[in-house]
């Protein structure tokens, strides 16, 4: 197995953001993270990328114990990820931007300038390259946070909403772009919102709701499934909302 | 242009280090003497103040280490007090070493005000040690012994040593600037939790540029105590040499390998032509000059002279394309 997250447990004083959520990815998987606001799907990234400690539960990735180590250490060891509103590295170019994550692997700068380039190419972002990256918009900084993480070569890609905020013609080239990440051999678990794009995307998603992963399947099996539309919009309590 | 935009700063460094020999006046030889000192803390401010982001204000602990460094070896064993910079460095990487990793855990405004609370206290220290002089400070050699005492009557010996010193320093800059550190430190300065993301060591980085920031600030401070002769705690750990770091820095452009000489080329002539001309009195008009500059760069332009420059420049190359 690429990653096991078992009994992962995140509280913040008495409230339980994660609660007793496992996960299992075999290598090649492209697996969805559904769950209404609220439901803990980005704190659980944030256990899995080690940017938060889990209070309980191990992560295991490519074999060894992650559980605690640093952010930079899951990177080294082949994990990325993007986050909900990109942070970029505002005073540099697009290219320098994407640099900071090939020096991880490549630290000679000529090679990991020509692997940005490869990746900005791949991203849709070559024109740009020389551009300061804060002229980039909303969908050109998704695009670069992507081209970033794939700079430090992963294993696993977790991308944290990367389709939110998109115009639907712009949905349509990042569902394209994902699905490109995902033939280059990279494992992805992507959180996303919209329905549609999870039923394009994904053989397999987890549903999340109060911390807890309440259902698992395909997109079809998952959508059907009355406790997931319970979640979503509410029990029926003689009139319906 | 390109050709113009890679050879300006050389230009600048020639010029500069020529214009105090074409000069008689001893006024401005050892005005020209004290800028260049004062780029090089600035510069060396600049590793991890400007490139990494970490805005810290307690500089003053380096600058002073290495003033009572050589001035100490100078007192206590005779030794001449350039001996002593190699004795600061050394103390300002221990100190490097226990101040950084706890304060690094501070964020934005709070590792400022970290820096500025542990100089503060470093200053105290200083005022209450009776070995390093207490309030009274140390003295240089009143006359010298031996040309190794660095002792002249006249500022362009100094002016040579600093500017040599300068270069060394923007040359190791500029190779850092370049290579993955380079890259590294400034990712952390604009986003240090997506830094870590990509795999950057973070604090591991921010401590090497701490390292080489304090080494050359203790340095400067070795030199300054060579030239003027004497030390005392607000003349080695006072506020005000860690605020004169970043104010020049500021000025210039922090982040850019010539703003701090930059700023200290404006800035420092500024204050010493205000103490020139007020005499004693006048000693704080050059700090609400400060005032007034550190209230333009805030509003108008948060990249110092740098940022201006580059927008001008980029201009012309638009109407050159």
């Amino acid at each position: 197995m690429l990653l096991e997250a078992k009994g992962i447990v995140k509280a913040f004083g008495s409230f339980r953001a994660v609660d007793q959520a496992d996960l299992v990815v075999a290598e090649n998987e492209l697996i969805g993270l559904i769950g209404p606001n609220g439901a803990g799907k980005s704190t659980f990234f944030n256990c899995l990328a080690g940017d938060t400690r889990p209070t309980a539960g191990t992560v295991r990735f490519r074999g060894m114990e992650m559980t605690g180590l640093s952010p930079d250490r899951h990177a080294r060891r082949g994990l990325a990820r993007t986050f909900q509103v990109p942070i970029v590295f505002a005073g540099m170019t697009v290219r320098e931007n994407v640099m900071v994550g090939a020096l991880l692997r490549h630290p000679h700068r000529r090679i990991a300038a020509a692997k940005a380039d490869e990746l900005l190419a791949f991203a849709g972002l070559a024109e740009r390259a020389e551009m300061p990256v804060t002229a980039l918009g909303t969908s050109g900084r998704k695009r670069l946070e992507i081209a970033r993480a794939l700079a430090t070569e992963p294993k696993l890609l977790l991308l944290d909403e990367a389709l939110a905020g998109l115009t639907s013609s712009e949905v349509e080239a990042a569902i394209a772009l994902v699905e490109r990440i995902h033939a280059r051999g990279v494992t992805l678990i992507v959180v996303e919102h919209i329905m549609e794009v999870i039923h394009r995307l994904t053989r397999r998603v987890l549903v999340f709701h109060q911390g807890r992963v309440i259902a698992e399947g395909t997109p079809a099996e998952v959508t059907a499934d009355p406790t997931v539309i319970s979640a979503y919009l509410g029990r029926r309590r003689g009139r319906s909302a | 242009m390109i050709s113009f935009r890679r050879a300006w700063p050389a230009m600048l460094l020639v010029i500069l280090a020529a214009a105090p020999f074409a000069t008689g006046n001893p006024f401005y030889q050892r005005v020209a003497a004290l800028v260049v000192l004062a780029a090089i803390s600035a510069s060396a401010w600049n590793v991890i103040g400007g490139y990494a982001g970490q805005i810290s204000f307690g500089h003053s602990i380096y600058f002073g280490i290495g003033a009572y460094a050589s001035l100490l070896v100078f007192s206590k064993f005779g030794l001449p007090p350039i001996a002593g910079a190699p004795f600061g460095v050394l103390a300002s990487f221990v100190v490097s070493l226990i101040v950084g990793p706890p304060t690094f855990r501070l964020r934005g405004h709070y590792f400022s005000m970290g820096t500025f609370a542990i100089a503060a206290l470093a200053q105290i220290l200083m005022l209450n040690w009776k070995f390093a002089g207490g309030a009274i400070g140390v003295m240089g050699p009143a006359t010298p012994r031996s040309l190794a005492d660095l002792l002249f009557r006249n500022s362009l010996p100094y002016y040579a040593i600093f500017l040599a010193v300068l270069i060394l320093l923007l040359a190791l800059t500029h190779l850092m600037q370049r290579s993955r550190m380079g890259f590294y430190l400034r990712a952390i300065g604009s986003g240090e939790r997506a830094a870590e993301s990509l795999g950057v060591p973070v604090q591991r980085y921010k401590l090497y540029a701490l390292l080489i920031s304090g080494a050359f600030t203790a340095l400067a401070g070795s030199l300054y105590a060579v030239m003027i002769g004497f030390i005392d705690p607000a003349s080695g750990f006072g506020v005000l040499i860690s605020v004169n770091m970043v104010v020049i820095a500021a000025l210039g452009g922090v982040g850019t390998l010539f703003g701090p000489l930059a700023g200290a080329i404006i800035l420092v002539p500024l204050q010493e032509a205000t103490n020139a001309l007020l005499g004693g009195g006048g000693t704080g008009a050059a700090y609400i000059a400060y005032g007034l500059i550190i209230m333009l760069i805030a509003r108008f332009s948060p990249g110092g002279l740098a940022e201006i420059w580059r927008l001008v420049f980029r201009k012309e190359r638009g109407r050159a394309a």
